[in-house]
């Protein structure tokens, strides 16, 4: 969709579990910059540094390392989901 | 001839007697038959790793197999192969709470051939709203036998082993090696998933909590293992089990049923379809996801190139906290920043005049609480929201005049347990005097729930 280098687009992102608790909201529409790597986009998600190491970040339903410094291409309406581990049984 | 009749009619009811009598007989000698044999089928309880001889494979299935799973035989991705795979399969269960429970309820319905049930914990009340296999006259039971007992009245064919123990690193090696296909709960899931991972086992893992649940299968077909996904553990701090965030009965059921389907596949030999998936399940809006993970990691510390973990270690090092699900005792606070319950009892006998601050979130203040306690949940102590900061200035205020400024007016701060009564004895600590008047706060330790077990057996326990 972007034809120039660096512009902004809406994804939703939405909170699992310890995540939810930690950022007070389920589900949330962020605008961030597109492409951008995932420690960035991991460092957009406020308060969640605390899980960094046990949660699984997806991008489109597919895991995302967040150390990794490849650019991930975003689009409008993309789902962006945290999903750190349940603790329960 | 009268005296004859009425010999005739004793004969008669004599014999009537006696055919009375030989029935009664054959009945006892019924139910002391089945008593028997039920008996010495009662799996025995173990409370140690034994060998196990292996499982023989049957060659075909009898006519009362075929009556019981006929509705699942008549399925093309089962058959009569894959019921003969699930006879020949044992399944290790680690917790037989509220996902273990309808996992081994399914299996074993299904015709599984061993269950290996394992559980420390004994059966409670607060357990039967999600672990349906226990009813309400096994409270006090070991949930391992209870288990086994309600399996054993669904399929006596299904061989329970029952174990009464906490996995170790001593121990599991030994156990899940007897097992070729295991489900786990947590909070053992990093010696579980390393166990699987060194005994080259898959992992069929389900959680559930409040209203969510996930599922994931490890170390199978070349999918992660549970470090691959989460290299580092969680802050003890950071982590909520059922006691503290409570969780839906069913929603664990719904998760826990997903793992038996996920056991069966493999199990059958048809193959799971949830490798290097998680899915998730958001029961609010009644929402499944998929989100396809990355495969197995070549520098994973156990399931990589050049692990580095090659035996089993100690996991509640690792993790920073004990591996039960039984809530953690934090200390966080001197002596002289604690009073016990029994403290607290002689100042309201006394009527000292000072402020009960419940840090509770308001659900649990909904539940029970003590009549004068204000409610300030923790966290909004730790955001400090205005209203409650003004509310509580307020109440500081009133105190202060009532007892003429001659001390510090006294708070003291309660919860359910004592821990998150700490961390806000603390925040108000360093407050005092700042954001609100000065005050002398302490902790009461052990919370509401030592209240209710040592001074009011009459209050509420959940």
């Amino acid at each position: 969709m972007c034809d120039i280098p660096s512009c902004l687009t809406n994804v939703c992102v939405l909170y699992f579990a310890k995540s939810a608790e930690l950022s007070g909201v389920r589900e949330e529409l962020l605008q961030v910059d597109t492409p951008i790597n995932s420690q960035d986009l991991w460092t957009r998600l406020l308060g969640l540094r605390v899980l960094q190491g046990h949660v699984v970040l997806a991008v489109r339903h597919q895991y995302v390392a967040i150390d990794d410094q490849e650019a991930l291409t975003l689009r409008d309406g993309d789902e962006v989901a945290v999903v750190p581990p349940l603790s329960g049984g | 001839m009268e005296v004859t009749s009425a010999m005739a009619d004793e004969v008669d009811y004599l014999k009537t007697q006696l055919g009375e009598k030989e029935k009664e007989i054959a009945a006892l000698k019924t139910k002391l038959a089945a008593f028997e044999k039920n008996s010495t089928s009662v799996p025995q309880l173990l409370d140690r790793v034994t060998p196990l001889t292996p499982l023989k494979a049957k060659a075909a299935l009898s006519n009362e197999d075929i009556m019981r799973y006929s509705r699942q035989l008549l399925l093309p991705e089962l058959g009569v192969q894959g019921q003969l795979n699930l006879f020949k399969t044992s399944v290790l269960i680690v917790g037989c709470g509220g996902l273990g429970c309808p996992l081994a309820q399914y299996l074993a319905a299904a015709g599984i051939g061993r269950l290996g049930l394992l559980d420390y914990d004994e059966v409670e009340l607060s357990n039967l709203h999600r672990q349906v296999l226990h009813g309400e006259e096994n409270q006090g039971q070991t949930k391992a036998r209870s288990a086994a007992n309600a399996v054993r009245r669904l399929n006596s064919t299904v061989e329970c082993v029952p174990y009464h123990l906490q996995l170790s690193p001593e121990n599991a090696l030994q156990l899940i090696q007897q097992y070729p296909v295991h489900s786990n709960n947590v909070p053992t899931r990093y010696l579980v998933n390393d166990a699987c991972v060194l005994s080259g086992k898959p992992l069929v893992s389900a959680s559930a909590l409040r209203m969510e649940g996930q599922l994931t299968l490890y170390n199978y077909d070349g999918g992660p293992c549970y470090r691959c996904l989460y290299p580092v553990p969680p802050p003890p701090e950071t982590v909520t089990n059922c006691s503290d965030g409570g969780v839906l009965g069913v929603v664990p059921g719904i998760m826990g049923c997903l793992q038996a389907l996920e056991v069966l596949k493999i199990a059958s030999g048809h193959g799971s379809s949830c490798g290097q998936q998680l899915v998730t399940f958001d029961a609010q809006s009644a929402r499944f996801r998929s989100i396809r993970l990355r495969p197995k990691q070549l520098g994973c510390v156990v399931c990589g190139e050049e692990p580095c973990v090659t035996q089993l270690i100690d996991y509640e090092a690792f993790c920073g906290s004990a591996a039960t699900d039984k809530c953690r005792r934090l200390n966080l606070l001197s002596k002289e920043q604690r009073i016990t319950v029994q403290d607290y009892k002689s100042i309201v006998d006394n009527a000292e005049p000072h402020l009960l601050l419940d840090v509770r979130p308001l659900v649990e203040v909904d539940i029970c609480n003590l009549p004068s306690s204000l409610n300030i949940p923790l966290s909004s102590l730790e955001e400090k929201k205005s209203e409650h900061m003004q509310l509580l200035q307020e109440r500081i205020g009133q105190l202060k005049q009532q007892i003429d400024g001659v001390c510090w007016p006294p708070v003291y701060v309660i919860c359910k347990m004592g821990n998150d009564s700490q961390k806000a004895v603390r925040i108000l600590g360093k407050m005092s005097g700042t954001e609100v008047d000065n005050i002398k706060v302490k902790d009461i330790c052990g919370g509401l729930m030592a209240w209710a077990q040592w001074i009011d057996p009459k209050f509420p326990q959940y």
